[in-house]
């Protein structure tokens, strides 16, 4: 990685967001979170829960209004590129809708931004492929387990081919079986597009496993409290689990909790 | 696996079938009965092999025609306006949910006022309505209306509200237009609700309509059954009304279960997975 040429992609400066929950008490849900993501950049956004995770990642999507702070993507505001339909988002849950088949599902954001309707079809079979979904294009979501349904989420979020894609632990509910081989399809699929990627988890060996930086958050109030570089080679298959620069990483990125071990 | 399956369907018409027999049981119990201590037995509680005899006999009973003939062509009458009054508030139950969900005030200041319209008894709506419209066939048509109205409405409105926050977030990120957001989700995603709103109001509509009858004498399922009560003609033509009417509102129901699963095709993949 030629650190001198790198393109900054998404520009996080001084964030902070509270809330105020229902007894009227003030929650700082973030503060002080600086940040610069490259283009084509794996980042993970790792924490326990109440940390802020979700709350970073939504107000890069234009979610959620930040308090103090702005985000810059390409130079534009998250409203600018959202307005543009240039983001990607996978939520925790599928949020596949029920009553249309798996492609017609992945379909939905062309349809929305008025693709043609050969368009969407033809690249609806393209991202089916990609996730290896195709045998399933006809299915409805239900018929689906959780692991495809969660495929069907990811090639949807790939189709509008987005600048930047924001994953919200989006293995989190899936056995370990089904989400090792997710994170070879998502890593292919991203060598393949070569997006840049923002993906939340609170798994560390999956951080440390999927991207090229750790940003570590710590809660009360939620903040970045570390970024730990991951120089494990690419493309990565699943053996470099086995190695001990792998075990190294993560427990550095474990030691880079504020307050030690979580 | 197979006389697994079997076994599993039997379980779950057994509970029908068992109370058929209880039912039928218990009407010719009650039957005997009565024809042991009544001089005119039919009147009060007949034989269901009577009944059903009554269906196929072709004595002419009225104006020529047979029981059956008489109860199908009143019928005819009384369900086009449960149809009619049905499909009406319907139709209009769906759009006031859609104005309720597109507007909050006007859905805190209609919806307290809706659960009014269900307790007022139908016997004490109709008088109201027939003075309004002045037309007896129109305030039939229309109280079916405002009884299919109310679940229909309230039902859809629960659909609408049943969508999660995700799927907003969804079509907000790819910057849908509101109408996008209607079409695509919120629509499609009442429509279960929709049908079971249908399945309440159709029964309903069937019901009304035959009580409105009753008002005033000009054919109708309702009419028949106050007529054939004063003796008019052959008291097989009450017990054949009720046992008709009983169909035709369980019928109607099952009618909307169909048509559901026909605009619904999603919904018969996922009955067909679980009945496995
Ligand atoms: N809409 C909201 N209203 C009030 N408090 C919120 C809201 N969203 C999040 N919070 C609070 O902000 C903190 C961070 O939440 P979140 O970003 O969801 O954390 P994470 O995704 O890391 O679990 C938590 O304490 C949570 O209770
Ligand atoms: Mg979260």
């Amino acid at each position: 990685m030629s650190e001198e040429k790198r393109e900054v992609e998404i520009k996080i400066r001084e964030l902070g967001v509270t809330f105020r929950d229902n007894s009227g008490n003030d929650v700082q849900a973030l503060t002080g979170v600086n940040l610069e993501i490259y283009k084509g950049e794996f980042i993970a956004l790792l924490g326990p829960s109440g940390c802020g995770k979700t709350t970073l990642l939504r107000s890069v999507a234009d979610l959620q209004q930040p308090t103090t702070g702005d985000i810059h993507i390409q130079g534009q505001t998250p409203k600018e590129i959202r307005l543009q339909q240039k983001f990607g988002f996978v939520f925790q849950q599928p949020v596949l809708l029920d009553w249309r088949k798996v492609k017609k599902n992945i379909e939905l954001p062309m349809e929305i931004m008025g693709y043609s309707k050969e368009e969407r079809s033809k690249r609806a079979d393209e991202m089916l492929e990609m996730v290896g979904l195709k045998e399933f294009a006809n299915h409805y979501p239900r018929q689906l387990s959780g692991g495809m349904q969660q495929r069907a989420n990811i090639a949807r979020a790939f189709s509008l081919d987005p600048y930047v894609l924001l994953m919200d632990e989006p293995f989190s509910a899936l056995d370990e079986f089904t989400k090792e081989k997710l994170y070879e399809d998502l890593l292919k699929a991203w060598r393949a597009t070569n997006k840049t990627i923002l993906f939340v988890t609170h798994n560390i060996q999956e951080a440390v496993f999927l991207s090229d930086r750790v940003c570590v958050l710590s809660p009360h109030p939620g903040r970045l409290s570390a970024v730990v570089d991951i120089d494990l080679p690419r493309p990565r298959t699943l053996e470099v689990k086995d190695t001990p620069h792998f075990t190294e990483l993560v427990t550095k990125v474990r030691n880079s909790f504020e307050g030690g071990s979580v | 696996m197979k006389s697994k399956a079997f076994s599993q369907k039997i379980l779950k018409i057994l509970p029908a079938i068992v109370w058929t027999i209880i039912l039928v049981g218990a009407w010719e119990i009650g039957a005997t009965v009565v024809a042991n201590h009544k001089r005119t037995p039919e009147n009060i509680l007949p034989h269901l092999y009577q009944i059903i005899a009554a269906i196929f006999s072709i004595k002419k009973v009225a104006n020529g025609m047979t029981a059956t003939q008489i109860v199908l062509t009143s019928a005819q009458a009384t369900l086009l306006r449960a149809l009619l009054g049905f499909a009406l508030g319907a139709l209009l139950g769906f759009v006031f949910a859609l104005i309720m969900k597109m507007s909050g005030v006007v859905e805190k200041l209609i919806f307290p006022y809706l659960m009014l319209i269900q307790l007022i008894p139908v016997l004490g709506l109709a008088p109201i309505v027939l003075s309004i419209t002045g037309d007896i066939n129109k305030s039939r048509v229309l109280i079916a209306a405002i009884l299919s109205f109310y679940p229909v409405a309230t039902n859809t409105l629960a659909g609408f509200k049943s969508v999660e926050k995700e799927k907003y977030d969804l079509m907000y990120i790819y910057a849908a237009k509101k109408w996008m957001l209607y079409s695509k989700v919120l629509i499609p995603a009442s429509i279960p609700y929709f049908f079971t709103g249908l399945k309440i109001a159709a029964p309903m509509a069937v019901t009304a309509s035959i009580l409105v009858d009753t008002l005033q004498g000009d054919g109708g399922l309702g009419c028949m059954l106050s007529q054939s009560l004063k003796h008019a003609m052959s008291i097989y033509v009450f017990w054949l009304i009720v046992l008709f009417s009983a169909f035709v509102g369980v019928f109607s129901g099952k009618v909307m279960g169909w048509l559901e699963m026909l605009v619904s095709p999603w919904k018969r993949t996922v009955n067909a997975k679980k009945k496995k």
